[in-house]
This record gives C-alpha cells, sequence and structure tokens, in this order.
C-alpha cells in the first residue's frame, strides 16, 4: 500500500469523525500548550537571571582577590566565593600574570592595584586644600580602560605618554573632597540637581585640575587621627583626565584611576618612607581574567584555583541560581506534562472508540488483502496526526499566549517570578522549542496509538463476512 | 493436482468441554475455471468451508491446496500476500466501505497491492463499466441499492483478476429478479476471465448457476452432483441476439 494511499485513508477517517477528532485535538493542544508556556517561562526566567548576573558583572570573567597582598580585604559572601585558605597562596605578582595570561580559553587579564587611604593622601587646591575623606585609588593599566567597559563622560582617557601624571575619576567621588579650612556642612558638598538641570559643582575640577597624591607617614599619626604625607620624593603630581560614566556593576563611580606602573611606584616608596623592610615585589590587589566565552569560565576557574589562588565568578553564581530555577523548571514543567499525559489517554481513548466502529471495516480491508503492516500503520498514523495537529495548533496559540504574556503582564509576572520587572521578555519561544513540541507531540500521539493499533491489527477477517 | 483440492480436511470448535465438528471429513476437488456451488442448510459446515478454503480460519486437521499452496499453513503475512494475488470475494452483505464512493471501492484491492492511484482508477472505471455502473462511478454505497452495490462488490472481487473467486449467499439480501441480474453477471464474468467461483448458498435456485453442486449436511459432503443444464452467457446472448449482441460492454438494465 502506498503512503500517499494510507495518508488519504487516514485524513478522511479523521474528518469522517469531526467533532470526536476536535475533542481530542484540544486535548493535544491544552497539554502542547502547557508545555510550551511553561518551558518559555522557564527560558525567560533564565534570560532573566542572565541578565540580572550581567548586570552585577562580567559573566565570563573570574576574579582573583588578593587576601594576603596589600590593598583591601573584599568581603564577600562565602557561596560567591570558594576559598581554599589552607594553602599557602601565591604571590600575585607580575610572575603570576604571566601564568594566568597562559591558562587556556584567557583573552586577557586585567590586573589591579589598591592603594588604601591609609597609605596615600589625594588632594587638591593651593596648599593641599581639599583632601579626599574617602575613596579607593586603584592603579589600573590605562590602555585597557576601553577593554574593561569603562566609557568616559567628560574629557579624555590620556594618551601614553601622559599616563603617569594622569588621574581619572568616576563621576560621584569628586563629592567626597573635602575643603579643611572650613568646618561642618560647609566643608562638604552634595551632588544635587539644581533647578536649570546641571549639578552643583565639587570642589575640584576632576577634567583639567591639578592633583596630588602624597605618601604617608604612618609611623608619625597627627593627633586627630590623620597622617602626614608628601615631601620631598614623596609626592606625585598630577592632572584630572577624564570622567567615567557610571557603568552598570557600580564600579566606578567611587572610584579613582591611576596608571598601574605609577601605583607600584607609590607603594615602593611607602615601603621605603614607613621603612617597611621586608618588601617584595608589588602584588596586585585584584586580578580580572577575562575568559573567551561563558563555557570556559568554570574550567579557567578550576586552573586559577589550582594555583592557589582564591578566584570567584560569576558563573558559580549562575550555576548556583540555574540550580534553584532549574526546580522551579521541573515543577513547572510537572504540571505541564500532566495535561499531555491527560492528552495522550484520550488520543487512545478515541482510537480504540474508532476501531471499535470500524472493526468491520478493518477485517474486509484483512480478506481483501491489506496487510496487517499496513493497517497497524494506519492507525499509527491517524494517532500521530492527531498528535501532530495538537501540536500545531498549540504552538500557535502558545505563541499567542506568550506575546500576550510580553505584552500586558510582563512586568507583573516578572515580579511575582521575582525578577525585576524590567521590562524584558517574560516567555521565549526559540524555534527549537517549536519543533521539539511538535516533535514530542506526534511522538506522544504515536505512542497512545500504539496499543489500539495493534488492537486493530488482531481483529479477525472472519468480523467482516459474519452477515448482520 | 486439481486446481483447488481439500483433503481430509476437519474443523472442530470446542464449547466448553463439548466438542462440535463443524466439518468432519471433507474431500473435494475443483478445477480451474469451474463454478462450484456448496450447498447446504444453516448449519450444515458450508461457511465454514468456505472460510477455510478462504484463509480465514485455520483448519483442525487437513490441508487446502489452491493452485500449489498450502493455505492452511501460511502465515499471516503471506496469506495477505496469497489473497492479493489469488482472491476475490464477494459478501452478502456487499461489505462496501461507506465512506469510499464506488471507484475506490472497486480499487481497494488494487490499492492494497501497492497500484497508483491514477493507474486503478483506470482499470476500476472499466471494472465499473463492465457491471453496468459506468454512471455511478462517484456515489457512495449508501447511495446506491442493493443490487447496485452488490455489482460493485463483484467488480471489487474480479478487479484484480484473481484465480479464484469466493461468494458467501451473494443474493441472500437481494430481490428474486435482481438476483437474476446478479447471478448472471457473476457467471459471465466468471466465464470471461476463466476465474473458478466457489459458491455459498442454501438456495438450490441459486446452485442452478453452477457447473457443479456440492450438498453438505452436518459437515459432510452427501453427494456432488453435475449440473447439465447450466446457464451460460451465450444463452443471453441467442435470446436477445439483435444487431449489437456485446452485452458484456453495454449497460445492464437496473431495476
Amino acid at each position: 500500500m502506498k503512503i500517499y494511499d494510507m495518508l488519504i485513508i487516514c485524513l478522511r477517517n479523521l474528518w469522517r469523525r469531526k467533532g470526536r477528532t476536535l475533542l481530542t485535538v484540544i486535548g493535544v493542544v491544552i497539554g502542547s500548550c502547557a508545555v510550551i508556556v511553561m518551558i518559555s517561562l522557564g527560558l525567560g526566567m533564565n534570560k532573566a537571571m542572565d541578565s540580572m548576573l550581567s548586570s552585577w558583572g562580567d559573566l565570563t570573567a573570574v576574579t582573583i582577590f588578593n587576601g594576603n597582598g596589600s590593598g583591601m580585604m573584599f568581603v564577600t559572601d562565602d557561596s560567591h566565593y570558594s576559598g581554599n585558605s589552607n594553602k599557602e597562596k601565591p604571590p600575585l605578582n607580575d610572575d603570576a600574570l604571566e601564568m594566568l595570561k597562559n591558562i587556556d580559553h584567557v583573552s586577557y587579564v586585567i590586573p589591579k592595584i589598591t592603594l588604601s587611604n591609609e597609605m596615600v593622601t589625594l588632594c587638591s587646591g593651593r596648599s593641599d586644600r581639599y583632601r579626599l575623606g574617602w575613596g579607593e585609588i586603584y592603579g589600573v593599566d590605562f590602555s585597557m580602560l576601553e577593554k574593561m567597559g569603562y566609557e568616559i563622560e567628560e574629557g579624555a582617557i590620556p594618551n601614553e605618554h601622559n599616563y603617569k601624571e594622569s588621574i581619572i575619576y568616576g563621576n560621584e567621588i569628586t563629592y567626597n573632597f573635602r575643603d579643611t579650612k572650613k568646618h561642618g556642612n560647609a566643608s562638604m558638598t552634595a551632588k544635587q540637581q539644581l533647578p536649570d538641570g546641571s549639578f552643583t559643582k565639587p570642589f575640584v575640577e576632576p577634567v583639567g585640575g591639578d592633583f596630588k597624591i602624597g605618601i604617608n607617614n604612618t609611623k608619625k599619626p597627627n593627633e586627630d587621627g590623620s597622617y602626614p604625607y608628601g615631601g620631598r620624593g614623596y609626592e606625585y603630581k598630577l592632572t584630572g583626565a577624564a570622567v567615567l560614566k557610571q557603568d552598570p556593576n557600580w564600579e566606578t563611580p567611587y572610584s579613582i584611576f591611576i596608571d598601574i606602573d605609577l601605583a607600584k611606584e607609590i607603594i615602593e616608596s611607602y615601603n621605603r618612607l614607613n621603612g617597611v623592610k621586608k618588601a617584595k615585589a608589588p602584588e596586585y590587589s585584584q586580578v580580572k581574567i577575562v575568559c573567551e566565552n561563558i563555557d570556559s569560565v568554570d574550567a579557567v576557574q578550576k586552573a586559577v584555583e589550582d594555583m592557589g589562588f582564591t578566584a570567584s565568578s560569576m558563573a558559580q553564581v549562575r550555576s548556583q541560581m540555574q540550580g534553584e530555577l532549574g526546580v522551579i523548571q521541573m515543577i513547572l514543567g510537572g504540571l505541564a506534562a500532566i495535561s499531555l499525559l491527560v492528552a495522550a489517554i484520550s488520543i487512545t481513548n478515541t482510537m480504540i472508540m474508532s476501531i471499535y466502529e470500524r472493526t468491520r471495516e478493518i477485517g474486509i480491508m484483512k480478506v481483501l488483502g491489506c496487510f496487517i503492516g499496513n493497517i497497524r500503520l494506519l492507525f499509527l498514523m491517524e494517532a500521530g496526526m492527531i498528535g501532530l495537529l495538537g501540536g500545531i495548533i498549540g504552538t500557535i496559540i502558545s505563541y499567542i499566549i506568550s506575546f500576550i504574556m510580553n505584552t500586558f503582564a510582563g512586568s507583573a509576572f516578572a515580579q511575582i517570578l521575582g525578577f525585576g520587572g524590567d521590562g524584558g521578555e517574560v516567555s521565549i519561544i526559540p524555534i527549537w522549542l517549536v519543533l521539539l513540541a511538535l516533535g514530542f507531540s506526534t511522538v506522544i500521539g504515536l505512542i497512545s496509538g500504539y496499543y489500539p493499533a495493534n488492537r486493530a491489527v488482531k481483529i479477525s477477517a472472519l468480523e467482516a463476512i459474519k452477515n448482520e | 493436482m486439481a486446481f483447488i483440492s481439500v483433503k481430509n480436511l476437519r474443523k472442530v470448535y470446542k464449547i466448553g468441554n463439548e466438542k462440535v465438528y463443524a466439518l468432519k471429513k471433507i474431500d473435494l476437488d475443483i478445477e480451474r475455471g469451474e463454478i462450484c456451488c456448496i450447498l447446504g442448510t444453516s448449519g450444515s459446515g458450508k461457511s465454514t468451508l468456505l472460510n477455510m478454503l478462504a484463509g480465514l480460519e485455520k483448519p483442525t486437521r487437513g490441508d487446502i491446496f489452491i493452485n500449489g499452496t498450502n493455505v492452511a499453513k501460511l502465515s499471516e503475512k503471506k496469506l495477505a500476500r496469497f489473497r492479493q494475488e489469488n482472491t476475490g470475494f464477494i459478501f452478502q452483505s456487499y461489505n462496501l466501505i461507506s465512506q469510499f464512493n464506488a471507484l475506490e471501492n472497486v480499487g481497494m484491492p488494487l490499492m492494497f497491492k501497492g497500484m497508483p492511484r491514477s493507474k486503478r482508477d483506470k482499470i476500476s472505471a472499466k471494472m465499473l463499466k463492465l457491471v453496468g455502473l459506468g454512471s455511478r462511478m462517484k456515489h457512495r454505497p449508501n447511495q446506491m441499492s442493493g443490487g447496485q452495490q452488490q455489482r460493485v462488490g463483484i467488480a471489487r472481487a474480479f478487479v484484480a483478476k484473481p484465480n479464484v473467486v469466493f461468494a458467501d449467499e451473494p443474493t441472500g439480501n437481494l430481490d428474486t429478479k435482481t438476483t437474476d441480474e446478479v447471478m448472471r453477471l457473476m457467471v459471465r464474468m466468471c466465464r470471461k476471465y476463466n476465474i473458478t467461483l466457489i459458491l455459498v448458498t442454501h438456495d438450490l435456485e441459486i446452485a442452478g448457476y453452477s457447473d457443479r453442486i456440492v450438498h453438505i449436511i452436518d459437515g459432510e459432503i452427501t453427494s456432488i452432483e453435475k449440473n447439465e443444464s447450466v446457464y451460460s452467457p451465450e444463452d443471453d446472448e441467442k435470446k436477445e441476439s439483435g444487431p449489437d449482441n456485446n452485452t458484456e460492454n453495454s449497460e445492464v438494465s437496473e431495476q
């Protein structure tokens, strides 16, 4: 028997019992709709999670925080921070940097040196009138600024001859300069928007202004607890070069950047001034390792940790959150699967009824020489067709539901699901999901039709010649 | 060996602990092209015999050779192939498929053989014209009279040019006049293509159309008589002799 003929017969039989076919198809439509919508919600959640994580930090980055070197300690949640504190940590110096660069799948590394407020004093104006109250000064490679994703709000990245004479500010930190000639509120400025839309000006000129970094003498603190600073050979004159835009990770607004080589010199001077005896080569306080892609992050992090460093990455957070989301998705998927199971049972039921009705017809076909394989295939086709039809209609309806959710209920759903309604898509239906749904509903149909089809095959040809 | 050879055939049904002998011991030879009538009352075992000849039931004992093939020993799949190539079937209640039109019903055996649609439609149409239903090709069974339906059934039985056609009370649901027409048609088709016809009936009248009548009572053949005054299509031609005596191709008058 030709496949074409079987297809025609199968469609005719479905058409002959339109009402019943329709009801069965509706069952599959509901089931496949439930599955598609649930999975699409899961995908939406994943995407929302990824965009949320990437707003916290680069997903392809592994960051090493140096615990025993100079600079400040980072207090981190343990779950974000896989420490192997028992191990002696190697120094995070230039040699280490070279090794990190050679790990597979590492695109580039961005070292950072932190100069704490204890080590240096940053000031500006005549006789150092304006002094930085609080703020981290970071030594970074100025040529890497763009790769780090920092954008300029005002001014320009200095050219390489001026690296050591330049200083770059975050867009909030300049308000941390205090006027030492005044007291109380008058010694400070706060960033406020004026009626004309512009902002209040800080005491200092972040672009073009002159600044000075003085090294603190921590051996002889002043009466008020601050340190005397500067003096011949312990002062560095700088010019304000640029102000950075606020980055999505909130790294820049309260940061100040100087060139990494200058930062190293400053640390050496500090050690000299304060008589730090066991002065070693300067260590980096933090190294950001950028991987080629998100999938290589785990391997790179593993390699870094094997070298003895303490590293953290968003991938860890991500996989943990994914696990949590996975549980939610499994519950949703399970509910959807139940409705599909009900649909499958209704297909089986429909097919069995159809076979009862067609007992005589099946017998006639056998007497006329139809292969039993063809009869089986005929019924499997019918069941598969119900599944496929349900899958197609279900997909169309799912797209409509998805559209409605994204358009009208996007933020509400997002809030329910715990991700801030950032206007992103709640429900995502990629093409593979469509194909999967169609394939799956067809297979469900075939499986449901298997038992009835075998029943049909077993009907005796004698049934046909029994006289009514 | 004869074209159809039944040897030592027995069929026993078990009903509870009791054995019912539907067929006790049947030996029968039928030649190619013969029209053989199996005549018996209801419960005589004539239908059981037919079912076994057609391979619809397995005998308890014995062999059935049709054209050299032992039908009783064929597997389900080989049986289907055997039916496609060798047998046609005419039923008492026509057994047409209700959602198929006449043309599609006639083409069914060809469809099961895997013949493409255009080719089998051509053959089926020719066959329908032959049985006098050239103008009813697109009609569904429920749009036709009993006689017309049975003619579709006959066309379906003969369409694949089988070696043997089985007919189980083919006129049981028809009135006398139509019975006569249908019987003549069947005989004419058999003679035309030299096809063996095995006819099961309880009606002596119908038996008159056959070459040989096998009387069967309580599962045993009691007598086999040769029918001397057998109907032949030439009789019709002699009676209706006129300028055109090709009744075969002209449409038979309908009731």
